[in-house]
């Protein structure tokens, strides 16, 4: 029934035009727009944005954690299970019945058509989560042992309670915490012992993908780094997959292979972390590389980008960035851009993809907009805009 | 721009006196006392020493746990130190709780916090916000002057057009207005000191740098001393003309913000300026996070390591390093450090470090 082809062995997450609405007494918010991707295999990719750009609520809706008021309108998340696993007890479950992969090649299954019980084991032996606060995400009347077995007990039902113990010091020793801690509560551990505690637990299954909301916003920088260099060599060591969610674009071009960039739940740029850094295409990509002072060369001023991002119950017509673009020209008003690649030579699964007219052949000349051109833009915009 | 001519950085000798100065202050906080044994303290402040001259930033780094935030709130004298004095134009102030001793050193010193959301009463409007201080320092006289100072207020902090945002109410601003509030309340006192706790931690990417940018305006106008707290050493160096580090309740090291984030000298500095994220390091290809040498974290303040606070964490810890704290060496250029690789304040090196790179 299941048969693999080329797709099948590189992309492990296809979304397809995936959009979510909050429906607000005031008016719906479409938080996400049709936004579409691929994850490959054991890749990292980072997604960031300023707050309300829709990040978190796109990989809730990929987890299938939304709640209402916000509500899946339309699109797919395809995950196609890897070779080795597909004769796997769970997947076989997932794939007998069920309309989740009707009509589907390659054994793909539709994340959004799965029925609770399907979802119940699809969850945590695919896909993990790993959520903003690790303060919070565990229970502080459990040890954390007791916080790890339980996940073992539930999805793994065969193991006895010494497997479900010999597992849970395995996995607190992956994170690097000693195994004596088994029988400590959250209130005995650090903020960076904490999150790696929850790193375990995610990793308990040995899921395809793991998700993190922020997993280090509320940590100190030398912890954090501790946390990141953890998460980069587990990724490389089980190729596992990540979508790592963050605000901070820094932080996100060391450790990501790709970074989608999104603003006003649409993706505005995808490339990879090098080529974002390096010619950011989308001016509001550029603008948030800029918002961030560096550490080395040059000090020099910095603006930001002036503005705020828009209601998401009236967002602008064309691109919805135009109102704050330096490079706003005639279609921008009006004609919505789309993720294509940003020249001819962006080809291949590392081709940059950007969504600007400026990259239009039916509007713009064929030559790239230089990175002194943005920045021209956004000193003009500062210093004509110091009214706002 | 004003701002260009900031970050062309002035050299660290300055010939002005300061306007707060605070010398050798300590503050330690009582926990757990217990009826029998001695009473248990947080050494959340040891012996630190700063300044702050009108017209320049200085930024105060540290991790959460290092005693920054204590030591602005003690300069703001929201607590009394355990020991030690501060200055302001040149005399100690009495650390007396007399209300009308601090409500005449706030005349002069102000303080910003992290949380717009919290720092602003959400019953009260804009202009209630900036009425109040206006009227308890008496700078407004009648209802008609401190409209038009309110208004004039918005406008220094680019809030405009400010007669609408005077009848707003926080819940109806973005965190970027609501912090500009803030700056603006702290500047109704027409303060010489401004002391911003994390002033822009809380809000989102974009607009961090229009706050900072701000504040660098203000303080260029009205020639204010500023003091930055922050755990972004990049911001620091972005920010101030000066930067002082500080680790576990010690000041380790400070000078020209230049100086310390481009030539670090402190162990702790080092890894402080290695652990920040930097875009730079994948030009350098390789791609994955770059490993960092030192490890843990901040110790318990309750116990601390004796002698340097750092020495549990440090590549080059020597026996000495243990058994008390360094004197401050200066390396030149206003740049100094608390730490036995540059000497014991006396000029005295012991033993310089492997050539480290910071980044």
């Amino acid at each position: 029934m299941v048969t693999s082809t080329s797709i099948g062995t590189q992309t492990l997450l296809e979304v397809k035009n995936l959009s979510v609405d909050y429906s607000a007494a005031n008016g719906v918010v479409h938080a996400v727009d049709k936004v579409s991707f691929t994850l490959k295999r054991g890749e990292i990719l980072g997604l960031a944005g300023e707050s309300g750009c829709g990040k978190s609520t796109m990989a809730y809706a990929i987890t299938r954690l939304l709640r209402p008021p916000a509500y899946i309108t339309g699109g797919e998340v395809l995950y196609y299970p890897p070779e080795g696993r597909q004769r796997s007890p769970v997947i076989s479950k997932l794939t007998q019945s069920g309309n989740a992969t009707e009509g589907m090649a390659d054994g793909a299954i539709d994340i959004l058509q799965l029925t609770p019980a399907q979802l119940r084991l699809f969850r945590w032996n695919e896909l993990s989560i790993v959520f903003q606060s690790a303060m919070n995400a565990l229970n502080p009347v459990l040890n954390i042992g007791t916080q790890i077995m339980d996940v073992l007990k539930t999805h793994r039902p065969e193991l006895g309670p010494d497997q479900r113990q010999r597992r849970a010091i395995e996995l607190l020793n992956l994170v690097g915490i000693a195994s004596d801690r088994l029988k400590s509560y959250p209130h005995e551990l650090s903020g960076g012992m904490r999150q790696r505690a929850v790193i375990a637990i995610a990793l308990a299954l040995n899921p395809e993908l793991i998700v993190m909301d922020e997993p280090t916003t509320a940590l100190d920088v030398v912890v954090q780094r501790e946390i990141l260099e953890l998460i980069s060599s587990l990724c490389k060591d089980f190729s596992m997959a990540l979508i790592f969610i963050t605000h901070d674009l820094s932080l996100l071009l060391e450790l990501a292979d790709k970074v989608a960039i999104m603003y006003a739940g649409k993706m505005v740029e995808k490339a990879t972390s090098k080529d974002l850094y390096l010619h950011p295409r989308h001016p509001y990509s550029h603008g948030l590389l800029n918002s961030f002072p560096n550490l080395h060369g040059p000090r020099r001023r910095m603006g930001g980008i002036p503005g705020s991002p828009p209601d998401l119950r009236a967002v602008p017509p064309g691109c919805s960035f135009h109102p704050r673009c330096p490079m706003a020209f005639g279609p921008c008003q009006s004609v919505q851009p789309v993720l294509k690649p940003a020249s001819a030579a962006d080809i291949g699964d590392n081709a940059q993809l950007v969504a600007c007219h400026l990259y239009d052949p039916r509007f713009a000349s064929a030559e790239l907009p230089t990175q002194e051109q943005f920045a021209a833009g956004y000193a003009s915009l500062i210093e004509g805009g110091k009214a706002r | 721009m004003s701002v260009i001519q900031q970050l062309s950085s002035r050299p660290g000798g300055t010939a002005t006196i300061p306007v707060l100065e605070a010398i050798h202050l300590r503050k330690e906080f009582p926990v757990g006392q217990r009826l029998l044994g001695t009473p248990r303290v947080v050494h959340a402040v040891e012996d630190t020493s700063l300044a702050l001259y009108p017209g320049r930033a200085t930024a105060l780094v540290g991790e959460s746990g290092s005693g920054k935030t204590t030591v602005a709130r003690m300069l703001a004298r929201l607590y009394d130190p355990t020991s030690g004095t501060i200055n302001f134009r040149g005399s100690p102030i009495k650390l007396t709780r007399s209300s009308a001793a601090l409500h005449n050193y706030r005349r002069h010193v102000q303080l910003i916090f992290q949380d717009p959301f919290a720092s602003l009463n959400p019953v009260h409007s804009v202009r209630y916000h900036l009425a109040r201080p206006l009227r308890i320092f008496g700078h407004a006289k009648n209802q008609l002057e401190e409209t038009q100072q309110i208004l004039a207020l918005l406008n220094r902090v680019s809030l405009t057009p400010a007669d609408q945002f005077i009848q707003k109410y926080p819940h109806q601003l973005s965190g970027g207005q609501r912090q500009r509030i803030a700056i603006a309340r702290a500047l109704a006192v027409r303060p010489d000191v401004l002391l911003a706790d994390e002033p822009v931690s809380m809000l989102d990417v974009s607009i961090r740098l229009d706050i900072l940018n701000l504040l660098l305006r203000l303080k260029d106008e009205e020639q204010l001393a500023l003091l930055y707290i922050t755990h972004d050493i990049a911001s620091a160096r972005y920010f101030a003309d000066d930067t002082l580090v500080m680790y576990a309740g010690q000041m380790v090291e400070g000078g020209p913000s230049e100086e310390v984030t481009q030539a670090p000298k402190h162990p702790y500095t080092r890894l402080l300026l290695s652990a920040a994220p930097d875009p730079d390091r994948i030009k350098a290809g390789g791609g994955g996070m770059r490993e960092i040498g030192a490890r843990g974290e901040i110790p318990s303040l309750i116990t601390p390591p004796t002698g340097c606070r750092f020495h549990p964490r440090c590549p080059h810890a020597m026996e000495v390093c243990r058994q008390r704290f360094p004197k401050r060496t200066d390396l030149g250029g206003g740049h100094w450090t608390h730490c036995f690789l540059y000497g014991d304040g006396d000029g005295q090196t012991i033993n310089q470090p492997a050539a480290t790179p910071a980044h």
